[in-house]
């Protein structure tokens, strides 16, 4: 895929637009050039991915080697390794698995319920709810973090996922947000349509509308998904426990301690980001959408 | 002419609305609960808890009254967290609205390649920021690092990068950029395909330049987005923490970062050191929440600045017009 599209990149566009001949020339010079410019710039961006990757891959002896960005020859000593030093890695999988499906499917049904019920309700208050849920976001998480370890404390729930997952099975102030416009977009014929054919609000929400959105969930799934399977700074709160560790704090773990085996850190790196990698080739263009829209949005 | 007493037309319709009403809030109500919940009580707990001493090993919290609250105009260290985080809004925030929208510039002309272009662009910012501050840390490696070892090919020697206090900042500024551009990207180039074809051409018959076209033209029709993104980099910069921590952790524990010298301490990582450190006569839960509460009125101030700010340069194309969406 990437060869074909650099052979591509590489090939004027639209030669046959009826243009005189020195203007085509000079278009088709300068449309090389912008092709040839690009791919080194995104390659060149792209490189410390690469470059990680590659490491993971590297005899310890060609580590440093300026030479093997293709590794030769390849090892898999270093991944090894690493279940060496982390022996619980698949628990962590485990864990970050758990956190990000979970927290992703509840944030989605009530951020969604919610921006339905904004986008196409009437009742008292809509518009200050809306004002309300939007000042949310200028709210650091930090801010209200404190009362919520002590509550979490209290509950004996620190050490375990339930800290993280619980509030998010409340919906978020960007998802719902999110969903409102999305569903602001829809016709209105459909739900009289459903209405007529005698279906409630909950009905015709589960079963005309919520399918509509399909995309939206999509989207913000993924989104939310990716931000949970990222995240750090709260599971560094809740999850001291090196059983309850994410793969995040895995990864953290081994600066510092490991330092010099950068072998088996890129192993860890490249571990932990290359679910989101393959996956991100697959549904690039629902990510790139979903932040397209709900940048919009506003 | 009606007169006060409803009509017996509109008693069911008053009936139909309350009901309406009901089944609103009942799809409403898991957010709702969300928001009371997990944001409105314990941002009035955070507050509370600034005016108390806890440090976990007592059952309670006791009051201090403003002691927090002066305690943090005499710690020397607060200015410099502070500090830290502006050079970090000025490094960080200004490059990474600047560099998404040449990055955007380059790249929303649909042509062919284009969104393989944008694809590779975008993809550092699905991936986490601690595996990218990790990957960087190498990247920034003064003895063997690719960085220095390429400037070393000009003969000289590089910058001590995450070593020296007055580069660590803006190399992680670099690393959160680099991270950033294809969210940044992705919504100038939203932003910009709404702008109608027919302004710039018009601009290039006035005789226009590319420049004149780009700032007089499109930048003010992308300014709304413009906006959206000062307002939350800038949201997102005082929050500072993970790359932080990713790329100045020295030794095993979280509570090392933040060097060298102080110099990446940020507001969050501050907070996060006092809370759950008790060496100090004041650390613990309270000092940590006014810290945070310091955060919360620095974003809604800077918030609120901005949107002074933005009549005077933000365009909303048909305003008093109807509005799309009901925004």
């Amino acid at each position: 895929m990437t060869i074909t599209d650099t052979i591509k990149a590489g090939t004027p566009q639209r030669a046959a637009q009826p243009a005189p001949g020195l203007h085509r020339a000079r278009r088709r010079a300068r449309t090389g050039f912008y092709h040839a410019g690009m791919t080194v710039l995104v390659v060149l961006y792209i490189l410390p991915v690469l470059w990680a990757a590659s490491m993971s891959l590297r005899t310890d002896a060609n580590m440093f080697d300026a030479d093997q960005l293709i590794p030769h020859p390849i090892t898999f000593e270093h991944y090894a390794n690493l279940f060496t030093i982390l022996p619980d890695f698949g628990r962590y999988v485990g864990n970050t698995v758990l956190i990000a499906v979970v927290g992703t499917a509840g944030t989605l049904l009530s951020s969604s319920l919610a921006g339905y019920a904004l986008a196409r309700f009437t009742f008292p208050g809509q518009r200050a709810l809306l004002m309300v849920i939007l000042l949310t976001l200028m709210v650091p998480p930090q801010v209200t973090l404190i009362p919520q370890y002590v509550i979490f404390r209290n509950l004996n729930w620190i050490d375990t996922p339930l800290p993280i997952i619980v509030p998010m099975l409340f919906g978020g102030a960007l998802p719902t947000f999110f969903f409102r416009q999305f569903f602001l977009t829809l016709p209105r014929e459909l739900e009289d349509a459903a209405a007529i054919d005698g279906a409630g609000r909950w009905r015709t929400f589960f079963s005309v509308m919520a399918p509509l959105a399909g995309p939206a969930y999509l989207a913000m799934g993924l989104l939310t998904f990716v931000q949970l399977w990222n995240s750090f700074f709260v599971n560094s709160i809740y999850l001291q426990d090196q059983n309850q560790w994410v793969l995040t704090q895995a990864l953290q773990s081994l600066i510092g301690r490991y330092n010099s085996q950068y072998g088996e850190i890129m192993a860890g790196v490249t571990l932990v980001s290359l679910p989101i990698v393959i996956g991100y080739v697959f549904v690039q263009r629902w990510v790139v959408r979903g932040i397209a829209f709900s940048g919009m949005a506003n | 002419m009606a007169e006060a007493a409803p009509s017996p037309a509109q008693a069911p319709r008053s009936r139909a609305r309350r009901r309406e009403a009901g089944t609103a809030l009942l799809f409403l109500l898991p957010q709702i609960f969300g928001l009371v919940a997990f944001i409105g009580v314990p941002l009035g707990v955070s507050l509370y808890y600034s005016f108390t001493h806890w440090d976990l090993v007592a059952p309670e919290p006791t009051w201090i009254g403003l002691e927090n609250w002066t305690h943090l105009l005499e710690d020397e260290r607060v200015p410099k967290v502070l500090w830290n985080t502006i050079k970090f809004i000025f490094t960080g925030t200004l490059s990474f609205l600047l560099m998404s929208l040449v990055a955007a510039l380059l790249t929303y002309r649909p042509r062919r390649g284009v969104a393989f272009y944008r694809a590779l662009l975008f993809l550092p910012y699905v991936l986490s920021q601690i595996a990218v501050g990790i990957v960087w840390r190498w990247m920034f490696n003064t003895e063997s690092g690719p960085i220095n070892a390429a400037i070393e090919l000009f003969g000289v020697d590089g910058p001590q990068w995450l070593l020296d206090p007055a580069t660590a900042m803006p190399a992680i500024a670099l690393v959160t950029t680099w991270q950033g551009l294809g969210y940044g990207m992705t919504l100038y180039i939203a932003s910009l395909h709404g702008v109608p074809e027919a302004l710039p051409e018009a601009a290039k018959i006035d005789g226009a330049n590319a420049w004149q076209r780009f700032r007089h033209v499109m930048l003010p029709m992308i300014s709304p987005t413009v906006l959206f993104l000062v307002v939350t980099s800038l949201i997102g910069a005082l929050q500072l923490f993970d790359p932080v921590v990713a790329m100045t952790t020295s030794g095993g524990s979280i509570g090392m970062a933040g060097g060298p010298d102080d110099s990446t301490r940020t507001v969050v990582l501050y907070m996060y050191n006092q809370m759950f450190n008790y060496n100090e006569r004041l650390s613990g839960l309270g000092y940590a929440a006014a810290i945070a509460w310091v955060l919360a009125l620095l974003t809604f101030v800077l918030t609120l600045i901005q949107w002074a700010f933005s009549k005077r340069w933000v365009f909303y194309a048909g305003e008093g017009a109807a509005k799309k969406g009901g925004q």
